[in-house]
């Protein structure tokens, strides 16, 4: 880590104004009150001032470069001491050598500066533990910033994955059920068997493809869901029948990807797997200024009481779209005597 | 040689077809029905007494479990599924096998010649298999943790799903329960225990040795002898509830 204080120009020019505030003061101080001579006031601010803003900046080494992590306080405290013992006693000496050079002649400035020294002394360690303060707080300030960017930066990948693990998942179900059907049809229909492994593939691929969150074109939904249908309708034959009713404008536009994947399953659950009869189940896909709308529609066995863990999928959709659009109200259920309709609002503003 | 009367119970068309096709080189097996629901299935064994059933788990309205439960034959089961999770269940049931969808030939035929060795043995079905591969006693062990949500009875030839939200409460009744709903009462054959075990017990609780009442359903509960209370019912039923039902009712109303 570098000295925080020449870290840029304005944390440098701070110091030096400091220490030039300090030189005035000084300066006026000794003139006007210990009766030195003008000429000689300035030059012994300017040298004991500027001497100790040059070891200000060293100081800067014990402070970072001798602090093994977990240190204990009494370590501290006595690595501290000696530095500061050091510090004052070099700027003691080298100021003395500087102005007995520069007013060696002046006899009653040379009395003053001697008698100086032990108040010079308190004043140096003085300004030694202020200037380690500010390091310190540099330092906590610092650390303190990166954490903070660290958990921001944590937020955002931890709502990734959130998102990701919220995406509807393949259901190991509907694929064990889909390679027995295939393996049945090896037997007995060779090509639609083939057929089938084509159809069950680019679902698998759509859905591992679209992994990251991005905005999809709703035809290309479309087309994945109408190869997830066709192969329910191999397995399931008569008993599944589907109407779609998709106006040509909303074919472009966009929506989360794979999230009406899992309202057309849990409408297939509904209809199919608990129905002896054969059912059907409706889409509409209509454009409205702004938004998208999506209904999916089935009938269901009000008789049937729903399983534990159905409605999860809907929970997974309904906190996706509040995730990615920030809107709580963009999806809705209806239930009449038999029939189960779920709408949902796709915004269409919205660059994700 | 006697033919194994098979039938296969299974709502896709092309998993009968896979099982028909496997089975097809086996002359000992007969298969005289096929059906695509558990209702079907029923009747079907009823009339027909077969050996040996094939059995899918999940099927509409009615699934493979809740339909042996209403069955009189107790024929030897096969039961296939893409659940890996009904597995106890299945063996609870003394299940010859579960074959995981999608299965081998192979693994269907040696499931048959286990269908083979306990008809030999005189269907003796209290000793369960010792020789399941290492899935099915892997699969075993799992736990189940799922509590019923419908109960099936049969009124005469009808059957009838009860959703466990209609339920009011179970009254014992010697070998059966008595359950009585807000559109009339249907006689089961059960232990209250089993009940008491599966029902979800954030909504039902046993208030006596022969009863177990949905807690929403309870108006109020006032002492009628020393250790007895009474129960009254949003229905007007009313109840006896002993002072171990009580306790039970405190610990779930929390006074």
């Amino acid at each position: 880590m570098q000295n925080p204080l020449l870290n840029n120009r304005s944390s440098i020019v701070a110091y030096f104004l400091v220490w030039l505030i300090v030189i005035c003061v000084h300066v006026v101080l000794s003139s006007l009150y210990a009766g030195i001579p003008v000429h000689v006031a300035i030059g012994e601010g300017l040298t004991v001032n500027v001497l100790f803003a040059a070891i200000g900046l060293g100081l800067w080494f014990p402070v970072f470069y001798g602090k093994p992590a977990g240190e204990k306080v009494l370590n501290f405290i006595i690595r501290h001491i000696f530095a500061c013992l050091s510090a004052v006693a070099l700027w003691i000496v080298i100021q003395y050598v500087i102005l007995y050079s520069m007013f060696g002649s002046e006899t009653g400035y040379m009395d003053y500066l001697k008698r100086s020294i032990p108040w010079k002394s308190v004043t140096g360690i003085l300004y030694y533990w202020l200037i380690i303060l500010v390091y310190y707080l540099l330092i906590y300030y610092t650390n303190m910033k990166n954490s903070l960017v660290k958990e921001a930066r944590l937020e955002t990948l931890v709502r990734e994955s959130e998102l990701n693990s919220l995406k509807s998942q393949i259901n190991p179900h509907f694929l064990f059920n889909s390679l027995n059907s295939i393996s049945s049809l090896t037997l007995i229909h060779p090509e639609k068997a083939q057929e089938m492994i084509i159809k069950l593939s680019d679902f698998l691929r759509y859905s591992v493809a679209n992994k990251d969150e991005k905005l999809t074109p709703l035809h290309e939904e479309l087309e994945n869901i109408n190869r997830y249908l066709d192969i329910e309708k191999i397995r399931f034959g008569k008993r599944l029948s589907v109407h779609q009713i998709v106006d040509d404008m909303a074919l472009d536009m966009k929506l989360p990807g794979l999230i009406l994947q899992p309202l057309i399953e849990n409408a297939v659950k509904y209809s199919i797997y608990e129905n002896t009869e054969p059912a059907s189940i409706e889409l509409v896909c209509k454009p409205q200024p702004d938004v998208l709308l999506i209904t999916v529609r089935n009938q269901y066995d009000p008789e049937m009481k729903q399983k534990q863990g159905a409605g999860l999928g809907l929970q997974n959709i309904r906190n996706r779209l509040k995730i990615m659009y920030d809107q709580e109200d963009l999806i809705a259920i209806r239930k009449e005597v038999n029939t189960f309709e779920i709408r949902i609002v796709i915004p269409q503003n919205k660059s994700v | 040689m006697n033919k194994i009367k098979t039938i296969i119970i299974e709502d896709e068309e092309l998993s009968r077809e896979l099982i028909k096709n496997f089975l097809k080189d086996l002359e000992d097996i007969e298969i005289i029905k096929e059906c695509e629901n558990g209702f079907e299935g029923i009747k079907a064994i009823n009339e027909l007494d077969p050996d040996l059933v094939f059995l899918d788990i999940q099927m509409p309205k009615l699934n493979g479990f809740e339909m042996l439960e209403l069955v009189d034959q107790s024929p030897e089961i096969i039961f296939i599924t893409a659940h890996n999770d009904y597995a106890i269940r299945a063996f609870e049931m003394n299940a010859v096998d579960y074959l995981l969808k999608p299965y081998s030939k192979d693994r269907l035929i040696s499931a048959v010649s286990r269908v083979r060795q306990r008809i030999a043995a005189g269907h003796d079905k209290s000793h369960p298999e010792p020789d399941r591969d290492d899935t099915i006693n892997r699969l075993i062990r799992q736990p189940l943790g799922d509590n019923l949500n419908r109960i099936v009875v049969k009124s005469g030839t009808r059957i009838r799903v009860i959703p466990v939200d209609r339920i009011i409460y179970l009254e014992a009744q010697d070998d059966y329960v008595m359950i009585y709903t807000d559109e009339g009462k249907h006689l089961k054959k059960g232990t209250m225990n089993h009940f008491e075990e599966h029902l979800d017990a954030d909504s039902f609780v046993r208030v006596h040795r022969s009863y177990i009442v949905k807690i929403d359903q309870v108006s109020m509960i006032e002492p009628y002898s020393r250790d007895n209370y009474i129960m009254k019912l949003k229905n007007g039923a009313q109840i006896r509830v002993s002072r171990k039902g009580l306790k039970n009712i405190r610990e779930k109303f929390n006074f």
